[in-house]
């Protein structure tokens, strides 16, 4: 190990809180202590990552409290050094830390406030792609919906929730009190994704309209579409149900591209 | 030693004008109101994303204004290997900017599988000359034009270190070809905590690889000024700016402001400081704005 690689890892160890002897190669004057100096890094080190998921996660702030959160804030820097190379991704594992560890798993909604707002950010920098319109659906030839497939917008999300998370987050971002924290009986699946002119939108799915959405982002075509649709409607009803489910997706923005 | 003799470089060195720091803060602004402002600097990391605002902002207000980019993540100076995927994501954004030029820090960021997210001082020895150098060639191979290095704030000094920044500097810009961002307020910050003379570092500087300035305010703690970039830029800065100019001549310069961010105009205002100062340590010929770079593989 080179002196300036074994002088890095002791930097890094130092702002980790480990075991360091970096103060040994840190000169001292009489106005500071090489301790006092590189406190200023220690600090800093930790102000700056606790800005970047105050930044990210400001609903979830609202819901715990300043002291909640900072609690949360210390125990995640503690648990997840930075490896990301932009701090844009460094609070990404908010949720994972709030669904496994106590206290935070003991209210399962605090994870799925985080995954809102990290869903709400991951949002608003997804890919770019084009955007179909009604149009280009008409010049279809019949013989192209026995095997159409969809590609759909980058950021489309369909995300699924066991409690009313949403209802909470749209309270807490309206500066409102969040209602009551009511458990679903079953998952509740919401769509969100950036429209043409570049807003985030979101709403809650139907289970029929959730499947056919799933089944269509997994590329199945058209017709497999249809098939999984019979569990919810006649045989006579899907095929103007799956029309009419891909006209909606089509003049929300959400399709790129047709395969056929 | 007269300043004034060491201005030989002027025709030589593209002066873009006076530029600001680009903020989200001000995005509706700059697009809706086109300020007048020469050029802007853009922090490269944040249009490293897929696609999105970021980037829709970036192309719109790009279409009106010149740029140069400015990285935070390099870690150029770390022992790491070079993180190719940021050097490619740089090259990309760079195709797509097309700025000026490009420029990040005389520091380490990454080491030890952990990235600080801080700008973290080097001991400037002869080893670690060799490093940089060697990296910077790397860095500039691989996107094809030279790079810009900036000069930090800093607040420890290592055992290590057997000369002056600016003596470091000027090697490390030597050995590998870059030229220099020269930050007057990381000068005086630096200066005031590790008890050196701000003027020494500027006249010790070489003036042929000066390519940038930076200016931007800062807060005392305690016994120790940190570079926080929350104020309006002081008056002790201002001087040294005046001195720097008397000694560079016509170098682009820009405000960084990163928080407690005033209205555009105000920023705005506070960069027409700037200008009166050059105006009156310059000749308007040495202010005279190219429209085009002419430093050969820098733009
Ligand atoms: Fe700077």
């Amino acid at each position: 190990m080179s002196a300036l690689q074994e002088l890095q890892h002791n930097f890094i160890d130092y702002l980790l809180g480990q075991p360091s002897n970096i103060a040994q190669h840190i000169q001292s004057t009489p106005g500071l202590s090489a301790e006092k100096r590189l406190n200023i890094y220690a600090y800093a080190y930790k102000a700056r990552l606790k800005e970047a998921i105050g930044t990210d996660y400001e609903q979830l702030h609202g819901y715990l409290g300043d002291e909640q959160f900072d609690q949360l804030l210390e125990r995640f820097i503690e648990k997840y050094p930075s490896e990301e190379t932009n701090l844009r991704y460094y609070s990404i594992n908010i949720p994972t830390l709030l669904r496994s560890e106590e206290p935070f798993n003991s209210l399962p909604i605090l994870a799925e406030i985080a995954e809102i707002e990290a869903a709400f950010a991951d949002s608003f920098d997804a890919a770019d792609s084009t955007i179909l319109t009604l149009n280009d659906l008409a010049p279809l030839p019949e013989s192209a919906w026995e095997t159409l497939s969809f590609e759909l917008h980058p950021s489309l999300q369909l995300l699924s929730y066991n409690y009313n998370s949403f209802a909470v987050w749209k309270a807490l971002s309206d500066e409102e009190a969040p209602p009551e924290t009511v458990q679903y009986d079953s998952p509740e699946t919401w769509l969100m994704w950036r429209d043409s002119q570049l807003i985030t939108r979101y709403r809650p799915l139907l289970n029929e309209e959730a499947t056919a959405l799933a089944f269509a982002r997994q590329g199945q075509s058209f017709p497999a579409i249809c098939e999984a649709l019979l569990d919810y409607f006649c045989e006579d009803e899907v095929p103007v149900k799956a029309i009419t489910f891909l006209q909606t997706w089509i003049q929300e923005g959400l399709v790129s591209k047709l395969n056929y | 030693m007269d300043a004034k003799q060491d201005m030989k470089n002027d025709d030589t060195r593209p002066f873009l004008g006076f530029g600001l720091g680009l903020r989200t803060e001000h995005y509706q602004h700059v697009i809706e109101h086109k300020p007048q402002v020469d050029w802007f600097e853009i922090i490269s990391e944040n249009y490293m994303v897929p696609g999105g605002k970021p980037l829709a902002n970036l192309d719109k207000i790009r279409a009106d204004y010149p740029m140069v980019m400015h990285g935070v993540s390099m870690s150029i100076g770390s022992t790491d290997p070079l993180n190719t995927n940021y050097l490619k994501d740089l090259k990309t954004l760079i195709n797509r900017v097309e700025p000026y030029w490009y420029s990040d820090h005389l520091c380490w960021t990454h080491a030890h599988n952990t990235n600080s997210h801080d700008l973290l001082p080097l001991p400037y020895n002869e080893a670690t000359i060799n490093h940089l150098a060697s990296r910077i060639s790397q860095v500039q191979d691989f996107i094809g034009r030279p790079m810009l290095v900036e000069n930090l704030s800093s607040y420890v000094t290592y055992n290590e270190s057997v000369m002056s920044e600016w003596e470091f500097l000027n090697e490390i810009a030597k050995r590998s070809g870059c030229y220099i961002l020269l930050d007057i307020n990381n000068i005086f910050v630096s200066a005031h905590n590790h008890q050196f003379k701000p003027k020494d570092y500027i006249n010790g500087i070489d003036n042929e690889r000066v390519m940038q300035f930076h200016l931007a305010g800062h807060s005392y703690q305690g016994d120790m000024i940190i570079d926080t970039h929350d104020h309006d830029v002081c008056d002790p800065v201002w001087d040294l700016y005046k001195y720097a100019l008397q000694r560079f001549g016509a170098v682009s310069t820009m405000i960084e402001r990163d928080d407690n961010i005033p209205e555009f105009a105000e920023l705005r205002q506070e960069l027409a400081i700037a200008e009166d100062i050059a105006t009156k340590a310059l000749s308007a010929e040495q202010l005279h704005i190219a429209g085009q770079p002419v430093l050969k593989g820098v733009a």
